[in-house]
C-alpha cells in the first residue's frame, strides 16, 4: 500500500486550516479540481502539513509568472511527469 | 505504447519548444551533463538566460510533485474520458551522475528569480529545522546521498541504513517504483508512514533543489 493521506473533506484542525487556505488562492479555474476541495497534489502532503505552505508558496513563484508562458510552464511540467513516469 | 520523447523533440518545428523540450530532458535525466554549449544553443533557439532558469527549477520543482504523487498514489482530480496510462515499472532507473569535482563561474544561479530563491530557502530550512518524525542525522544522509546521485557532491557516500538509502534511491533515481514493496522493509521494522513520508519528502526535496544547483552551475561553467 502506499502512503497514508488526508484529504480535504477528512482534514480537521490545522491540516483543515492549510487546505482552506490553499484553496483561497487565486487560480486559474481550470486549475481548481471537480470535487471542491484542495487538489490531490496537495493532500499528497498532508503527512507533514507543515510544509505544504513551503512546497506550493515554490510553486506560485514558478507556475503564477513568467518569464515563460503559461504554455510553455505547462509543457515544461508535462514532458517532467511524463519523463517521470508520474500519470497524475 | 507511447511516443519517446526524444521524438517529440525532433519533430516539433518550433525552435524555441525544441529547447525547452531537450532542456526538461536533460534536467530529468542528467543535469550534470548540462554544459555552456547547451546554454548558447538554447540561446539561438530564443531563449534567455531568465527563461533558462525559469525552465530548470520548474521542471526540477515538478519532478519533486511527481515523486510525493507516486509516493502516496494521489488520486485523479479530475474526471477523464480516457484512463490515465499505467508507469512502466520495469523501467530502468535514471542513471546516477559520475563522480566528478565541479567547478562553476555562477553566471546562472536561482537568484536571479529572487522570489523562487526565497521560497525554496523558507522550504529548505524548514526541512533542516524540523524535530521529525526522521531522525535528523538521517536525514542528513539522505540529501548526501541525493547530492552525490545528482551530481551535487563529488563525495562518494554510502554509508548509513541499507532500508533508507534503498528508499532514497528508488525516490530519487525511479520513483515510478514507489510500491508497496518499496515501503516494506522499512515498516516491518516498525516505520510508521508519517517517517516514511518524511523519508520520501527528504529525498524529493534534496533532489529538486541538487538538480536546480547542479543544472545551472553545468549551464554556467
Amino acid at each position: 500500500m502506499s502512503l497514508a493521506f488526508v484529504d480535504h473533506a477528512g482534514a480537521t484542525g490545522a491540516l483543515r486550516e492549510i487546505y482552506d487556505r490553499m484553496l483561497a488562492r487565486p487560480l486559474p479555474p481550470v486549475y481548481r479540481p471537480q470535487h471542491g476541495g484542495a487538489p490531490g497534489i496537495i493532500t499528497a502532503h498532508s503527512l507533514d502539513p507543515e510544509i505544504i505552505p513551503k512546497v506550493f508558496g515554490t510553486s506560485s513563484t514558478l507556475n503564477g509568472a513568467g518569464p515563460l508562458a503559461w504554455h510553455e510552464r505547462e509543457l515544461v511540467n508535462a514532458l517532467t511527469s511524463r519523463l517521470n513516469q508520474c500519470f497524475y | 505504447m507511447h511516443e519517446p520523447v526524444e521524438a517529440l523533440a525532433e519533430r516539433t518545428h518550433d525552435p524555441r519548444q525544441r529547447a525547452l523540450i531537450e532542456l526538461v530532458l536533460a534536467v530529468t535525466r542528467e543535469p550534470w551533463a548540462l554544459s555552456p554549449t547547451d546554454r548558447e544553443r538554447w540561446h539561438v533557439a530564443g531563449l534567455v538566460d531568465d527563461d533558462l532558469v525559469h525552465a530548470v527549477a520548474l521542471s526540477s520543482y515538478f519532478g519533486h510533485l511527481n515523486r510525493i504523487a507516486d509516493a502516496v498514489a494521489v488520486p485523479l482530480d479530475y474526471a477523464v474520458a480516457l484512463a490515465a496510462p499505467r508507469a512502466d515499472r520495469s523501467a530502468p532507473p535514471l542513471a546516477a551522475a559520475p563522480k566528478v569535482a565541479r567547478t562553476s563561474r555562477g553566471e546562472l544561479t536561482l537568484e536571479r528569480r529572487a522570489t523562487t530563491a526565497a521560497a525554496i530557502a523558507a522550504w529548505r530550512a524548514y526541512l533542516d529545522t524540523k524535530p521529525g518524525p526522521l531522525a535528523r542525522d538521517a536525514r542528513v544522509a539522505i540529501a548526501r546521498w541525493v547530492a552525490g546521485w545528482l551530481g551535487d557532491s563529488a563525495e562518494s557516500v554510502d554509508d548509513g541504513d541499507r532500508d533508507l538509502h534503498r528508499l532514497a534511491e528508488l525516490v530519487t533515481l525511479a520513483p515510478w517504483q514507489l510500491d508497496d514493496a518499496a515501503f516494506e522493509p522499512l515498516r516491518a521494522r516498525g516505520f510508521d508512514d508519517e517517517t516514511l513520508f518524511d523519508a520520501c519528502i527528504t529525498a524529493s526535496s534534496a533532489g529538486a533543489f541538487s538538480r536546480i544547483t547542479v543544472a545551472l552551475a553545468g549551464l554556467s561553467a
